[in-house]
């Protein structure tokens, strides 16, 4: 088999996606939380103090792992291309958006595959949630919205995102005194850093060779029946859900499960609100981190959008907890997709005006 | 050489370039700088893991000599009396999770058991150290002890009497407890 068919798989991304997500947490990570990447933020944000939640402050060397990993992969390739421009500060606020859209539901949609594939049957409305926000999404693109086109930038550009994860790489390991590590919490349930790292570089290698994104495998889907990243989410459940069996993590049920609640409907919304924004800017959390390191400086942008999203959500409190979405989630997931709405709007109407 | 040659010929260029060189070096020197003084800092600091240690040490010699006649009627078996005693020091100093978790033990004795749960759920919602299993303080096998033992009683008491609120609030507690002890990112 030719190997840059291997890297290029979707469903081998996916199969390493799931059981690296299950891995992770089997080996330390918190529990159905192996790999999510608006957790991971949230703990960044904390790390740089840009929240004051001790418990939920740790630099995760997956994250590392996944913007080097695709840097590697995109330079060992030759496609690291440098473009950017395309409403940058609408994506960083939709990016923000999406993040708060994941803490009302208490996770990204890596997490979502995860919880799903440990018996977590509170996140059925959070695919039924994400299906629909894509779903509708898709419906917008064929109308026409479309965000501006991207244009090639120097190079200087795309270098920035991966310096800045060398950069956190060096915080972790010097850890200078304004970087805060949590001994308690979440933020001090982590595997083994060095097998996060390669965990983290060889997913973030091949989800960049791939292309593998949760929601962009529903919006070709929907918009041109096109099933090769639909597949390679599917082989991530289906990973995860064996791994899961094989570790032990399996627990069928809607109650008792970890980092959850019972507010579906909000879950509903809020994956819906990810989805929706998600097909607007081209790619779900995990994908536009990927997408930073091998020189798009629009997901860059989103980027910083979500690590601004993950400091929100824990220091104003606009998220989940166990016992259901505070008035601030609820009111950030109805602004994020009345935002959505307003952008749908407004680049339909640039594009009716234009010759 | 021919970076040299490159730089001779643009004299903006060759002075960027030396003062960035200047700049880079002078980062770096700082830095290493600040690092060995913060190391030896830290030499005369114990480690974060000593520190928490202790913290939590001091958390719990604090509680116990606060709540000393509290435990001390709970030891003799006068839950009542207890009771009465946990009010009235909660009313002078404040609420705190070591208290509610005083008054989850009393209630659990007088067999209030939606109160206990209640009680409970007080507890981990002013400390979270008290469902993680990294800290001394983790009493999530207590907890679940008293779950376990409730459910069934509670499922029961809820057919019998449908509309009752408190029986509704107490099993929505344990759903919250159970979420809670399972861990996750929270």
């Amino acid at each position: 088999m030719n190997i840059s068919k291997v890297f290029g798989s979707a469903i081998i991304t996916g199969i390493l996606l799931g059981a690296g997500s299950v891995l992770l947490s089997y080996l330390g990570n918190p529990v159905n939380s192996g790999i999510c990447l608006s957790c991971f933020l949230e703990n960044l944000a904390g790390a740089m103090r840009f929240h004051d939640e001790v418990r939920m402050s740790y630099i995760r060397p997956e994250l590392i792992g996944f913007v080097l990993g695709s840097f590697g992969m995109a330079i060992g390739t030759r496609r690291f291309r440098v473009t950017g421009g395309s409403s940058p500060v609408l994506r960083f606020f939709l990016g923000l958006f999406i993040i708060l859209g994941c803490a009302v539901f208490i996770g990204c949609p890596i997490k979502m595959i995860q919880r799903l594939a440990a018996g977590d049957l509170t996140a059925v409305a959070a695919v039924a949630g994400l299906t629909a926000g894509v779903y509708v999404g898709t419906r917008y693109i064929r109308a026409g919205v479309v965000l501006d086109r991207p244009a090639p930038m120097p190079r200087i550009n795309g270098y920035v995102f991966p310096l800045f994860a060398v950069l956190l790489g060096l915080f972790f390991i010097v850890k200078p005194a304004f970087i805060v590590f949590g001994q308690t919490g979440p933020a001090a349930m982590h595997a083994p850093a060095l097998l996060a790292l390669v965990v983290g570089l060889v997913i973030g290698g091949f989800a960049q060779a791939s292309g593998l994104c949760i929601t962009g495998g529903l919006r070709n889907l929907f918009l041109v029946h096109e099933k090769t990243l639909f597949l390679g989410v599917i082989a991530a459940l289906l990973a995860a859900f064996l791994m899961c069996l094989v570790t032990g993590q399996f627990h069928l049920g809607m109650y008792g499960q970890p980092a959850s609640h019972l507010s579906h409907g909000w879950t509903f919304l809020a994956m819906g609100l990810v989805g929706f924004a998600s097909v607007l800017i081209d790619g779900c959390p995990f994908r536009q981190i990927i997408k930073a390191g091998q020189g798009d400086v629009d997901a860059a942008i989103v980027s910083l959008g979500m690590l601004a999203g993950a400091a929100i959500s824990v220091g104003w409190s606009v998220r989940a907890t166990s016992a259901g979405p505070t008035f601030g989630g609820k009111i950030a997931v109805l602004a994020g997709l009345a935002i959505c709405l307003v952008v749908v709007l407004s680049y339909r109407r640039v594009r009716r005006a234009s010759p | 050489m021919f970076v040299l040659e490159y730089l001779r010929k643009d004299l903006v260029t060759s002075v960027t370039v030396a003062v960035l060189v200047c700049l880079v070096m002078v980062i770096v020197w700082m830095l290493v700088e600040h690092d060995i003084q913060q190391r030896r800092l830290a030499l005369q600091h114990p480690d974060a893991v000593v520190q928490l240690k202790r913290h939590y040490h001091e958390i719990q010699a604090d509680n116990a000599r606060r709540f000393a006649s509290v435990l001390a009627l709970m030891k003799s078996g006068d839950y009542q009396a207890a009771f009465e005693k946990l009010k009235e020091i909660n009313t002078d100093h404040g609420d705190s999770a070591y208290g509610y978790l005083l008054l989850a033990r009393i209630e659990y004795k007088l067999g209030n058991l939606s109160d206990t749960i209640h009680a409970y759920r007080q507890v981990v919602d002013k400390d979270p150290d008290y469902v993680d299993k990294n800290t001394p303080l983790f009493i999530g096998t207590e907890i679940m002890d008293v779950i376990t033992e409730a459910r069934g009683k509670l499922s029961r008491e809820r057919k019998l009497k449908p509309g009752d609120m408190k029986i509704k609030t107490a099993i929505d507690d344990i759903y919250y407890l159970q979420r809670r002890i399972a861990g996750g990112c929270e």
